[in-house]
């Protein structure tokens, strides 16, 4: 297995013969295909970030994320969801499927 | 280290996001002329109507095709969300240039990814979005010529049925590829 990218909580490694990624969240590391990579990029990009600076809208500060098709559970307090964007985001410039920000229009 | 990740999928994470925001951008326009449609029939404009009912389905392959094609490419193409849709308009003109404005927004759109695509060398994309380019401008094209009508024929009672007749389907081209 090969270091992708380590955030402050959490690290990606990818393992060549399975062709798939393993994500450790420090207690726990989970297998995820590249789909579900995709599927967790998307969950975390639809999170309202500054909900949870608004006690109106995001009371505690949590998000319960369910993970690669509703196979485990998880709850992110805002600054893991921050470091798991951080993760992701330089996960996919490292395995050279995203370009750099400042090179195109981002939508998010 | 293989590259597992451009294995899976052939276009990059920040294409895919364009994709499928314009999938989002075909599906509001569909349900927005479809909105159209409904307020043409309520005010007995039926050619008009049924040229919206085409436009609406015509919106919605166009947001199928872009679909299918982030899922061709090994992405992951988003079941988009419409949020609310103007129902509310004060003329028959009004529909029309409504129509052409977001037609506009439209190919404007699809003119920023292609500009982007080009930056990053996305060969794929660029040649997958030049059907997009023609249709676009063949839409315009089409809301351009209808709205033209109102100056030729004139905005009253009889000549807004004159211009209702001469609305016909095949004037969208009629292509629901
Ligand atoms: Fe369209
Ligand atoms: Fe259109």
């Amino acid at each position: 297995m090969v270091l992708v990218y380590k955030s402050e909580f959490y690290a990606l490694y990818q393992n060549d013969i399975e062709r798939c990624y393993f994500l450790d969240f420090g207690h726990k590391t989970i297998k995820f295909s590249f789909c579900q990579l995709l599927a967790l990029r998307h969950k975390i990009n639809s999170i309202s970030i500054t909900d949870h600076f608004d006690s109106s809208v995001n009371k505690h500060g949590f998000e319960v994320l369910t993970l690669c098709n509703k196979s485990h559970l998880f709850v992110f307090n805002t600054l893991e969801i921050l470091d798991l964007n951080q993760l992701i985001q330089q996960s996919l410039l490292a395995v050279g499927i995203s370009i750099p920000c400042n090179s195109v229009a981002c939508v998010y | 280290m293989k590259d597992i990740a451009r294995q899976r999928m052939s276009i990059s994470v920040e294409t895919m996001d364009l994709l499928n925001n314009q999938i989002k951008m075909e599906a509001h326009a569909s349900a927005s002329y479809l909105a159209m449609a409904s307020w043409c029939d309520q005010n007995a404009f039926t050619q008009s109507a049924a040229f919206f009912y085409n436009q609406s389905v015509e919106e919605r392959s166009h947001m199928m095709k872009i679909f299918q094609f982030v899922n061709d490419c090994g992405g992951s193409a988003i079941s988009p969300a419409v949020g609310q849709t103007n129902h509310d308009f004060s003329s028959l003109e009004e529909v029309f240039e409504t129509a052409l404005e977001q037609e506009i927004q439209v190919t404007k759109s699809i003119h920023n990814i292609v500009n982007e695509c080009k930056k990053n060398n996305d060969y794929n994309v660029e040649n997958f979005l030049q059907w997009f380019i023609v249709e676009q401008l063949e839409e315009e094209k089409t809301m351009r010529d209808i709205l033209d009508m109102f100056d030729l024929i004139g905005r009253d009672g009889i000549a807004l049925k004159m211009i209702d007749e001469r609305v016909t389907i095949s004037e969208g081209g009629g292509e629901t590829e």
